[in-house]
């Protein structure tokens, strides 16, 4: 195992607000990352810092060993593909297409075909008369066919319908078996990802909230349902993510269980359920009271 | 976990060039789309050129004397027909920076490269056109003036009928540099600081020019200036652009160099 990327102490202030704040993690070869969060988190932020697309304020990033910034050997191997991609005014897909292997070495046009036939997009209608969907599919296609060693992938896929996107987690997947690389992946559509998702990065209000691979996150926290005497008992001294009730009955979702746990658990009659990647992020990014049991599960 | 890292882990190298190959593939980027480069220009040209046939031969139809028809004739050598061409270039370089650039840069070109291949495409597309022109400009002055004695492509400005064909090449070559090399500078203030770059330049570009005015008008110098434009004529003129052009070609690369494309 080898860092990709490895950033430390990356700041990106804009004015008097800071985008990206104090962030430090790295990346393993060959995993795919989710990166979540919230909008205006500072996910797009900070992976124009790891493409050298933006300059950071303070700190420090490595990719393949090299800073990116205008290092073309470095970005050779690095595409970037951003829900906001701007293309020129006068463009059709097919440029697209016939442009992208002068800069992406591994280019697979054969890949890019069926994938353009699997996306169903017009290859001769100008970019700007595209649905929001076809525009969306261009991205996604470039970022598989293109095969460099590391991916990102920032909400690719506005506009898709359920079947584009099956497609492309899919194809992610399929490829990904068949020619191993490094895959960064920033969405809204956690629930949709999450058994895609080898390791995940949640990022808030511009800091790393979680960095962790995703099997020991989807276990970090669990709902206790039951009769409200019988739920409070049980998480009396526990730090509680959030909670629930109708009458006598309660839903508590509290951090990580031991096997004793979910024994007593079991023994006064209480329901125990896994909470899904989307529900913790939810749970970690939606108020204030965020940070403390993560910090114990981490 | 600097310790997993195995990677090249040399000295950090930032601005490594990435060769010529990168250079050639943005130079191709921005000639992908033929139809916009190469077709656009010389449809606008046929146009103004079918406009300016129209306008000659209703003088030649309607002046008879030939004295008369001397003077027409006199008055067409000053035609600024072909400066339409010309803003189509600055637009296209505006264009070059506003359009292709974020999108080179979302394929992973480093923006020194970006710059490079646009102004190796820039160079190459003057030389392409300002031979097309020089050949229009030939047979212009072989026909005497399309049969009708209109001038268009050897006007006044670019040599008139006696000017060498390299000096005409020259002139049209340094003319469309300029324009794609301004074009392209104006569009990376633009990339580099938005809007406030835009009043910034226009409102320095604004004062300027009233603060040249007020001090030729002051120290009475208008006839200093006339003579200067005099003295080095159309071909003088366009030949002192060239450092315009440069300033423009050098301070847009450093400009970019720290613009960051915004949706």
């Amino acid at each position: 195992m080898s860092a990709v990327v490895e950033a430390s102490h990356l700041t990106r202030r804009f004015g008097d607000t800071t985008a990206v704040d104090d962030v430090s993690f790295s990346v393993q070869k060959n995993t795919i990352h989710g990166l979540l969060g919230r909008n205006g988190a500072g996910k797009t932020t900070l992976m124009q810092l790891l493409t050298g697309q933006d300059f950071a304020t303070r700190g420090d990033i490595r990719i393949f060993g090299e800073h990116p910034v205008e290092n073309s050997g470095v970005l050779k191997n690095v595409c970037f593909i951003k829900e906001s991609q701007r293309y020129p005014d006068d463009f059709k897909p097919r440029h697209v297409f016939t442009s992208a292997p002068w800069f992406f070495p591994n280019w697979d046009a054969e890949f890019a075909d069926r994938l353009i036939a699997d996306f169903r997009l017009p290859l001769n209608r100008r970019i700007k008369k595209l649905s929001r969907g076809q525009l969306s599919a261009i991205g996604v296609i470039v970022g598989l066919a293109s095969r460099a060693p590391l991916t990102f992938f920032d909400e690719p896929y506005l506009g898709l319908d359920a079947v584009a996107r099956q497609i492309f987690y899919d194809r992610l997947l399929e490829d990904f078996g068949e020619n191993p690389r490094t895959v960064i992946l920033s969405t809204h559509l956690i629930d949709e990802v999450s058994n895609l998702l080898e390791h995940v990065l949640v990022i808030d209000e511009g800091k790393l909230l979680v960095d962790q691979d995703a099997e020991t996150l989807r276990g970090s926290a669990t709902t206790v349902v039951g009769t409200r005497q019988g739920v409070d008992a049980f998480v009396a001294d526990r730090d509680v993510l959030h909670r629930d009730g109708i009458g006598g009955l309660a839903s508590v979702t509290v951090g990580r269980l031991t096997p004793q746990d979910r024994a007593r658990a079991t023994e006064m009659g209480l329901e125990l359920s896994p909470v899904s990647l989307q529900q913790l992020v939810v749970r970690l990014t939606g108020s204030n009271q965020t940070e403390t049991v993560l910090e114990q599960s981490a | 976990m600097s310790t997993l890292t195995q990677p090249t882990l040399d000295e950090a190298r930032i601005d490594r060039p990435g060769g010529a190959s990168n250079i050639l593939a943005v130079v191709r980027l921005h000639l992908v789309n033929r139809y916009s480069v190469f077709a656009v220009p010389w449809m606008i040209m046929g146009g103004i050129f079918v406009v300016n046939v129209a306008v000659w031969w209703i003088i030649f139809a309607s002046v008879s004397s030939e004295a008369d028809r001397a003077d027409a004739r006199d008055g067409i050598t000053y035609s600024g027909a072909l400066f339409y061409i010309f803003v189509y270039m600055l637009v296209l370089g505006i264009q070059a920076v506003a359009y292709t650039f974020p999108f080179a840069l979302g394929f992973s070109v480093t923006r020194r490269d970006f710059w490079l291949g646009s102004a190796l495409t820039f160079i190459a597309l003057s030389a392409v056109y300002s031979a097309g022109l020089t050949i229009l400009a030939a047979i212009e002055v072989a026909t005497d003036g399309w049969g009708l004695g209109g001038t268009m492509f050897a006007s006044f400005y670019f040599g008139g009928a006696d000017a060498s064909w390299i000096e005409r090449f020259g002139l049209y070559f340094a003319t469309y540099l300029f324009f794609y090399f301004v074009g392209a500078a104006i569009a990376t203030i633009y990339q580099r600081w938005r809007n406030n770059g835009m009043l910034a330049l226009f409102g320095t570009l604004g004062i300027v020019l009233i603060a040249g005015i007020a001090l030729v008008s002051f120290t009475s110098s208008w006839p200093a200036v006339g003579a200067w434009f005099d003295t080095n004529g159309p071909s003088g003129v366009i030949a002192w652009s060239l450092a315009p052009t440069v300033v423009a070609a050098i301070t847009g690369y450093f400009i970019l160099r720290r613009a960051t494309p915004k949706n």
